[in-house]
């Protein structure tokens, strides 16, 4: 059963002679569990696909069902909540509440949903990201590598039915990017998590279950590659 | 773009909502600046043309001195004019009278007239030029039917009467129409020539010698060295403290106190501008640190971006600082224009469209300082920015934390919105004093309040603006008057009075006299103002009852039935209510009493009135007043009352004024302290607030998120505004109304409730903008912003 199902989403920024269509016709589906890449150059739309499927943009048409929910015929109130129970993000620049701990930053959508973080779940995220020592540290005590392994935590905590992760080993060097990759295949295994991740790496996407490419906003299966 | 500092517009252009916001702070601040000093200026002006008109441009008066002394006071070069002055029945005795009234005489010199009293103008004529010739003033004109050349008759107590010809008119003074009285000026040698007085004064030269100095020279040390050199005592040597004051010219230890306050309240108003900008530059550069990160990057040393920092700074100036000046003009007109409105008769020399000079340089000045000395910590700032921090994308326009907000008490939205307005050690300070800073000043401008209302009297409702009094102070004026004067359109009120003075009283033991008044309706009424116990009601409604005013010497309490003797009988009258205070001063018996006048008549039998007091309705004309005057007859004294209260009500009315004023723009500046601080914060940290939105916080979480930033300010400031606005409160209170009237200290419970529950409200109306713009916030423009 596909837990995403992506039809016919167009997104045209501007309009007249300034228009740029960012996404053509997009149509493809993500079976749960799967933990798929999409790769294409600068520019090519693939950040604005993410944004789409998360509901952080609107696209100018199509539809994109999560679980079955058509996200964009929600209010806005009713789609952050369901954003924040259902779907997690990983962001290229970490974006990790300063003010909060390692733990507080990993608890956080939990505390926004006014719920009582579990400990033993905590635990076990930190344990998996061996973070368990810097529990108690702020973020500007910690390496990029230590941050971004916070943010896909803070990702991870909800149990959400998607990751999607927008190039999570762009601000990081090679040996950061590989722990942050193993973390997700991890991830995707252990929680039998369903992640879409953006890279422009071609590297990287070795360890993914299926590659999809955008050129131009349109949007290409490569297919499996997982070995 | 030929130089780097070109890039200053170019930014400003891009970046025009956020330097919107700090060109207001420069904007709200000069015009604070502007607008208080302009008002103060206003209000010194005016007072000094009160003072001129009430009692004379004059410094300094000497008395008992020679005309060789005089001589040698007119020849320094620090004397701009003098005059002798001396008036003869200043009490306006009858027995020295023109016609049918009493006359006070005046002698002095030409410029008496024209530059010390200039608030007696000559009406018509000119000034005696010797003989016999003399100016009356304007009431002994219309009630004589004088003309310029006329001769007229004064009666002297002793001897002969003086023949005098006229040959000016000139106005009214306040205390000749209170008094009834005719004035008649003559020149100082005229006046020394009249027999009575030269035999009064047996030889010595009389009267005052009345000197006005260059308003640029030391008036203190002029008089100090006039003094010394003539060794004169200091009975001898009066001062126009008021004027003085007004002028920064007195040494009176109560004119220090206050220009202590005054020096006190200006530097708090600076410090306010101050604030306000540094604030509003620390925000702004703040949100761009990456900016400069990426000027590093490219090459800009750390000189350049402090160059290109204060080069912005100074440009918002240049819109900025002339609007503020601009709108502080507008205001002041405003003022202005209100003060002749409301007063006419004070405010008629008042220029329509005054430019008071010092405020709008101390305004551009201290607009274009404040913008150059606040905008060197965050240029400062902005140059340690490392160009490494441009590159690698780190740069945050908040600081790192230092330590983690507490979640597990608060609602995450709520804790985080605490810790990010604590999170900033600085900048928790720029907005806490900001806040904190408007309730001081609040608080120190509301002791002017209780400094007007000690110093300024305000017209009491009872106060008469005619009055038709008993010569004999017994009760020969009719009933008939009162009512046809009440029948008179132009007289809004009027109400009669009846006294008994000492009347013989005992009580058991206690054996004393007492001053019986009788009230009417309207007087009553006006008494319940001041009841301390018992029921003026009763005092008006049942025979045989009435009132007392509390006096330490008062024996008299409410229930007391005491025995009056009236006309040789013996009468009982109960006291039923007991007042705080009344218009009349206590005789020299236990006190005064009060009832209705059907009790006074039941203790006194039948009989008129001692005084009939009358407010007449606005915009009497004189000719209205002089019909009253003839139904009231030749035989009634006649005080008319409406220059002196027109005096009274236009200081007061301008002070008021000028306070309110005040508390007005003090009031409002809080308010766009308080809107401005907060939205800049809220643009500071939108990139964040976008991330958070990302990750599923909603809208109305980040604008609790907000709101509680928001609380902290406030609650922080209000804390703070209290702990060091009430010792400046105890400070100024003290200095200007303890010292002089010596009333305790208190805390001041209205005005502090006021300014917090205006902090309070508008910190929570403040979030309602930066609410509107994170529901517009687009997640993926600002995550993209990064």
């Amino acid at each position: 059963m596909n837990l995403l199902e992506v039809k016919d989403l167009n997104k045209t920024y501007g309009t007249g002679e300034t228009a740029v269509q960012a996404l053509r016709e997009v149509t493809f589906s993500v079976p749960k569990g799967e933990f798929v890449a999409v790769v294409g150059e600068s520019g090519s739309g693939k950040s604005t696909l993410l944004n789409c499927i998360g509901g952080l943009d609107h696209p100018t048409s199509g539809t994109v069902l999560l679980d079955g929910e058509n996200l964009f015929t929600m209010k806005e109130q009713e789609r952050t909540v369901f954003r924040r129970r259902n779907i997690g993000f990983v962001f290229q620049s970490f974006q990790l509440v300063s003010e909060l701990t390692v733990e507080q930053n990993i608890a956080f959508p939990m505390l926004l949903d006014y719920r009582k973080p579990d400990p033993g779940r905590i635990d076990e995220i930190l344990q998996v990201l061996g973070l368990r020592g810097r529990r108690h540290h702020l973020p500007s005590q910690l390496s990029g590598g230590q941050q971004q392994r916070v943010a896909i935590g803070r990702a991870l905590v909800m149990k959400p039915m998607l990751i999607l992760a927008d190039e999570p080993t762009g601000n990081l060097d090679s040996k950061n990017s590989q722990d942050v990759m193993e973390l997700l295949v991890q991830a995707s295994r252990r929680f039998q998590q369903t992640i879409l991740m953006i890279t422009h790496n071609a590297n990287l996407t070795a360890s993914c279950d299926r590659v999809l490419r955008v050129i131009d906003g349109v949007l290409t299966d490569l297919g499996g590659v997982r070995e | 773009m030929k130089r780097y500092l070109d890039l200053v517009p170019i930014s400003a252009r891009a970046h025009k909502k956020q330097n919107r916001m700090s060109i207001l702070c420069i904007v709200f601040s000069v015009l604070l600046v502007t607008a208080i000093f302009g008002m103060a200026d206003m209000f010194l002006r005016s007072q000094k043309i009160q003072s001129y008109k009430t009692d004379g441009n004059w410094h300094a008066a000497f008395k008992q001195i020679t005309d060789e002394d005089a001589a040698l006071i007119a020849a320094r070069p620090d004397v701009e004019a003098i005059s002798w002055y001396d008036v003869y029945n200043y009490q306006a005795e009858p027995d020295c009278s023109l016609g049918e009234k009493p006359a006070a005489i005046c002698g002095f010199d030409a410029s008496f007239l024209s530059d010390i009293y200039t608030g007696i103008p000559l009406l018509e004529g000119s000034f005696p030029a010797g003989g016999q010739e003399a100016i009356v003033t304007q009431n002994a004109k219309e009630a004589m039917n004088l003309k310029l050349g006329d001769t007229i008759t004064v009666k002297m107590p002793e001897g002969n009467p003086l023949t005098l010809t006229i040959c000016g008119f000139a106005e009214n003074t306040s205390m000749m129409l209170r008094f009834d009285a005719y004035g008649i000026f003559l020149s100082t040698e005229q006046y020394r020539a009249i027999p009575q007085i030269a035999a009064k004064n047996a030889g010595t030269v009389p009267g005052m010698y009345y000197v006005q100095f260059s308003p640029y020279s030391n008036i203190q040390k002029a008089i100090s060295d006039i003094q010394l050199q003539l060794g004169l005592s200091d009975e001898r040597v009066g001062q126009n403290f008021k004027l003085l004051g007004l002028m920064g010219q007195s040494d009176d230890p109560t004119m220090l106190g206050l220009y202590l306050t005054a020096a006190i309240l200006v530097f708090l108003v600076l410090l306010a501008g101050i604030l306000m900008i540094a604030s509003s530059l620390n925000s702004n550069v703040a949100q761009r640190i990456q900016f400069f990160g990426m000027l590093r990057c490219i090459g800009a040393t750390p000189k350049q971006v402090i160059r290109l920092v204060r080069a912005e700074a100074l440009s918002w100036c240049r819109f900025a600082i002339p609007l503020g000046l601009g709108i502080g003009i507008a205001a002041i007109w405003t003022l202005c224009a209100v003060l002749r409105w409301l007063s006419p008769y004070y405010f008629a020399d008042m220029p329509v469209f005054a430019v008071s000079v010092p405020s709008l340089l101390v305004g551009a000045v201290i607009g274009l300082l404040t913008v150059l000395l606040a905008a060197r910590a965050p240029a400062k700032r902005a140059a340690r920015v490392s160009p490494l921090t441009a590159v690698s994308g780190n740069a945050d326009s908040t600081a790192p934390a230092r330590n983690a907000a507490h979640t597990a008490c608060l609602k995450v939205d709520t804790a985080l919105g605490i810790h990010h307005a604590k999170a900033n050690r600085k900048n928790l300070l720029l907005m806490a004093g900001s806040f904190a800073l408007s309730i001081i000043l609040f608080l120190s401008f509301s002791t002017l309040i209780s400094f007007m209302n000690h110093a300024l009297t305000p017209l009491d409702p009872t106060t008469p603006d005619l009055s038709v009094v008993s010569p004999d102070s017994t009760r020969s004026i009719s009933g008939e008057l009162l009512a046809s004067l009440q029948d008179n359109p132009a007289i809004e009120r009027a109400y009669g009075r009846m006294f008994a003075y000492d009347v013989p009283i005992t009580r058991g033991e206690l054996h004393g006299t007492v001053d019986l008044i009788s009230y009417e309706e309207h007087q009553f009424r006006w008494a319940e103002q001041a009841l301390l116990e018992g029921s003026v009601e009763a005092a008006e409604d049942e025979a045989g009852t009435a009132l007392t005013v509390y006096s330490p010497e008062n024996p008299l309490q409410l229930g007391d039935v005491v025995t009056l003797e009236c006309n040789g009988t013996p009468k009982d009258l109960k006291i039923v209510g007991v007042l705080s205070d009344s218009v009349f001063s206590t005789g020299k018996g236990l006190g005064n009493v009060i009832c209705s006048e059907d009790t006074f008549q039941d203790l006194f039998g039948p009989g008129g009135y001692t005084i009939i007091d009358l407010q007449v309705s606005q915009g009497i004309t004189e000719s209205e007043v002089e019909t009253i005057h003839t139904l009231a007859g030749p035989e009634i004294k006649f005080s008319d009352r409406r220059a002196s209260n027109a005096e009274v009500t236009g200081a007061y009315l301008a002070f008021s004024l000028f306070v309110y004023g005040f508390l007005t723009v003090i009031a409002l500046i809080t308010v766009f302290n308080v809107v401005n601080s907060l939205s800049m914060s809220v643009s500071a940290r939108m990139r964040q607030y976008g991330a958070m939105r990302a990750i599923g916080m909603s809208g109305r979480q980040l604008i609790r998120m907000v709101t509680a930033e928001a609380a902290t300010y406030a609650a922080t400031g209000s804390l703070a505004g209290c702990l060091l606005g009430l010792p400046i409160h105890w400070f100024l209170f003290t200095k200007m109304v303890t010292f002089r009237w010596g009333d305790p200290w208190q805390i001041p419970v209205v005005p502090l409730c006021m300014i917090i529950a205006l902090v309070a409200v508008t910190a929570f109306l403040a979030v309602r903008g930066p609410a509107k713009r994170i529901r517009e916030l687009s997640i993926v423009e600002t995550i993209s912003a990064e």
